[in-house]
């Protein structure tokens, strides 16, 4: 039986003036799926995780997350949507604790569930000693890590997660990348932009990538394997369906 | 490889971050608008007006004080006027002590740059020389400003030598090197046991008190009324900062021996005053460089056990000023508290929130004065009374409305601002745009409600005016809850048109052209559901109805208009919230 499709992006374009930042994306993620979105600096990678989790509003398409369509059924989607930007800016009067109780009103968490899940999340990742400070005494690896748990607080079904690992030491790493695994093997659906190509091509199912705001690749490593002109290692896929015109075909039989 | 370039001596060092500095400055006004240039161009003309007319004023002072009359009248002021360039040395100093702290602090500690300067191949007592320069120049022109029109005033009038000039620009230059000093070393002392940022919010808070309550000092002074005997009192505070001890007597001493003639004596303090300054600045200097670059004023051995202690008492439970927000449906109470929490705790908000609390005492303390004196109205018709009795009423109501206003300025106008750039937390959650306009408009309405009705209730306490007017203060709190309510509607919806959130200082929230048309629009709210609360009870008191006919007339007038006032703007602007933030 195929697993439901929990991320639907349909010819997604978003538009800054004269400028595409977005052309034309489309792509699934089902669950129990983790989708690695990698891009050069300023290929679109960011707007389209915005527009994903209902920051900004896309020019045209449309995207769907656990079955509603953000535009129409945001507080829907929203509540189904976990998300953890490239820069944590984290109210810097708020104690780590006080945030995860935040989230957990924010996303109608059971008062008493809330804490008891924050209390796990503050073990797991290490900031129980730190969790009645501020965040403006926190580190950026710290406030990175309260972001994610505050993203899990709520149990998502859906997870987007835009550079998750920068900045986090080698212990912290691993950690997001078991809980992304239990996540996924859990049911949901995981996307996960970054330009660690280690963590996409060991960690993600599939993966994705954007050039200039098209999407020029998407596909598991085999695939893409399969369909280039002898790359074995993704960073060498990467660099060529990034770096130049000549593997526009591969693209093209991606698309 | 290349050749290492030689490194830079300590003098061309200093030079070369210094003009780097300028280069900065320059840059940056280079760059400003046309409006920025011409302000700074408008501020430097009013900086050598300020120090024309204090040259004036100083001049005609001197003159004054040195009246052979005024000398037989008071014997004493022959001692005042040998104080008094010891006093504006005293307070010249004082003021850089204290300007310095806080632009070493930014410095040394935020700006960012120590690392990368202390990493360049230049001499470290430079960068040290070269920050605590930048700490003084601005300062000391500052205080040159008023400081030398009046020392130069005073050598005028005294008739002093051609030597007394320059040395009044030498002597203050010396103070304020070694005040800068002593600034770095205290900077350093305050950074060891507080966080530095948190040390600068303190500075900010307590600069908006100091400000406030030195402005509205002057409302409680009576000059007409000070007495001989205090006079007296400030003249020996005065001349007791002339203690001969004092390397601040010293250079006193030093301007007015060289200023008369007396060369031993001026010359002889001039050099201790000197040497004094120069000791305490190289001692700072030399002092502050090794504890940065050891660490020591870089660890806090404080901060940590009060943090524990913090997080203790906050898992006991909730503050009592955040309860109210648990009895709202959860995600609105959720952004109430958070809102709170964030206000309560960052300063540089409660330096914006005090300023309307201080103005409504001042005012208030005014009008309990004002009322004192006609205590009985005197042989008016009776009309008349209950016609004043009703008008002051409506003063009361009036400050409490003025500080609910203000208070709503900070708060709803920039409740959606305040958020800068952690509005994506509260973006991507599920939470609607009537919950977030709902929410926000109970963090502003209840703390200036709160502060509103404690005025009312204190005026009414103060001046027994609840006992004169049973119904008076059911209808003064009614008035302002429903005029809270039509300004917070009406701010909040300048809040939505204007939001920012990539503000990096928490004044650049609400650009001057929303703030300005946010509080005249308002105002004029205000003004009118004021007039529709007053006018009928005025109206019928004046035809004989009894006051309560009046007044629930205009609670029925007033009431419509405030809450027409506090929906409408909200239900305009609710399509616009979902797309805050995008811009």
């Amino acid at each position: 039986m195929q697993t439901p499709t929990l991320i639907g992006l349909e010819h997604l374009v978003k538009r800054f003036g004269d400028k595409v930042a977005v052309d034309d994306v489309s792509l699934e993620v089902r669950a129990g799926e983790i989708l690695g979105f990698l891009g050069p600096n300023g290929a679109g990678k960011t707007t389209t995780i915005r527009m994903l989790v209902g920051l900004l509003q896309p020019t045209s398409g449309t995207v769907r997350v656990a079955g509603y369509d953000v535009q129409t059924q945001p507080l829907q989607a929203k509540a189904a949507c976990g998300y953890v930007p490239d820069e944590p800016h984290l109210y810097p009067k708020l104690t780590g604790r006080e945030l995860l109780r935040l989230v957990g009103d924010l996303y109608g968490v059971e008062r008493a569930q809330a804490e008891r899940r924050a209390e796990e999340l503050l073990r797991l990742f290490d900031l129980s000693a730190a969790a009645d400070d501020t965040f403006d005494s926190y580190s950026h690896g710290m406030r990175q890590k309260t972001a994610l748990a505050a993203a899990l607080v709520h149990d998502p079904r859906v997870l987007v997660l835009d550079e998750p690992t920068v900045g986090l030491d080698p212990k912290s790493a691993r950690l997001i990348k078991d809980i992304l695994r239990q996540m996924a093997e859990r049911g949901a659906a995981v996307f996960l932009s970054t330009h660690i190509l280690e963590i996409a091509e060991h960690m993600c199912d599939r993966i994705g990538i954007i050039d200039r705001g098209r999407l020029v690749a998407v596909g598991t490593m085999d695939e893409l394997r399969a369909l280039g002109k002898g790359e074995r290692s993704l960073e060498d896929i990467f660099l060529a369906l990034t770096g130049g015109a000549e593997y526009a075909e591969i693209a093209q039989v991606l698309q | 490889m290349s050749e290492a370039v030689a490194p830079l001596g300590f003098w061309p060092a200093v030079a070369r971050l210094l003009r780097l500095q300028a280069q900065i400055a320059v840059s940056g006004l280079r760059r400003s608008s046309v409006r920025g240039r011409v302000g700074a161009a408008f501020l430097a003309f009013l900086m050598l007006l300020i120090a024309g007319f204090v040259f004036a004023m100083g001049l005609a002072l001197m003159g004054f004080l040195r009246s052979p009359q005024l000398a037989a009248a008071a014997p004493e002021l022959g001692s005042l006027l040998a104080s008094i360039p010891v006093l504006i040395l005293a307070l010249g100093f004082l003021v850089i002590l204290a300007t310095s702290f806080g632009v070493l602090l930014q410095a040394l500690y935020l700006a960012g740059d120590m690392d990368f300067l202390l990493s360049a191949p230049i001499p470290v007592r430079a960068v040290f020389v070269s920050k605590l320069l930048q700490a003084i120049l601005p300062n000391l022109g500052l205080v040159c400003l008023v400081a030398l029109p009046v020392l130069f005033g005073l050598g005028v009038s005294g008739g002093y030598g051609f030597l007394y000039y320059p040395l009044v620009v030498l002597m203050l230059a010396a103070l304020a090197l070694a005040a800068a000093g002593l600034a770095s070393l205290l900077v350093m002392a305050v950074v060891r046991v507080f966080p530095a940022r948190r040390v600068a919010e303190l500075l900010g808070f307590l600069g908006a008190l100091v400000s406030i309550l030195c402005s509205q000092s002057g409302q409680f002074a009576r000059a007409g009324q000070i007495s001989r005997g205090q006079m007296t009192a400030v003249l020996r505070v005065v001349m007791s900062v002339d203690v001969a001890w004092s390397p601040l007597a010293w250079a006193g001493r030093a301007l007015v021996g060289m200023g008369e003639g007396r060369w031993l004596a001026g010359v002889g303090y001039s050099l201790l005053a000197l040497g004094a300054a120069g000791l305490v600045f190289g001692l700072a200097l030399v002092g502050a460089e090794r504890l940065y670059y050891s660490g020591w004023a870089a660890m806090q051995g404080v901060a940590h056990r009060k943090k524990a202690a913090r997080g203790v008492r906050r898992r006991a439970g909730l503050p009592l000023a955040e309860a109210p927000a648990r009895l709202l449906p959860p995600a609105v109470g959720a952004i109430v508290g958070k809102d709170w929490a964030m206000l309560r705790r960052d300063l540089r908000n409660l330096s914006q929130l005090v300023t309307p609390l201080v103005l409504g005492v001042v005012y208030t303390l005014m009008l309990v004065r004002a009322r004192a004196v006609p205590a009985n109205a005197g042989n008016g018709p009776a009309w008349a009374t209950q016609a004043l009795r009703s008008a002051m009423g409506y003063a009361s109501i009036g400050i409490a409305l003025f500080v609910g206003w203000t208070l709503l300025a900070r708060l709803a106008a920039m409740g959606f601002s305040q958020e800068g750039r952690n509005y994506w937390l509260l973006k991507s959650a599920p939470v609607s745009a009537d919950q977030l306009l709902a929410a926000k408009f109970l963090a502003a309405y209840l703390p200036s409600l709160a502060v509103g009705w404690a005025f009312v209730g204190l005026q009414a306490v103060v001046q027994g005016w609840g006992n004169a007017a049973g119904g008076a203060i059911w209808f003064s709190l009614s008035v302002v809850a429903l005029c809270l309510a039509a300004a917070d509607g009406i701010y909040l919806w300048f809040g939505v048109t204007g939001a920012r959130f990539d503000w990096q200082d928490p004044r650049q929230m609400v650009s001057g052209t929303t703030g300005c048309l946010g509080a005249l629009v308002t105002g004029l709210a205000l003004g009118l559901a004021l007039a529709l609360f007053a006018l009928p009870q005025i109206g019928l008191t004046l035809l004989g109805w009894p006051a309560p006919a009046g007044q629930l007339l205009g609670l029925a007038l007033g009431g419509a208009f405030c809450l027409t006032c506090a929906v409408v703007p909200l239900w305009l602007v609710r399509g616009r919230v979902p797309r805050l933030g995008e811009g």
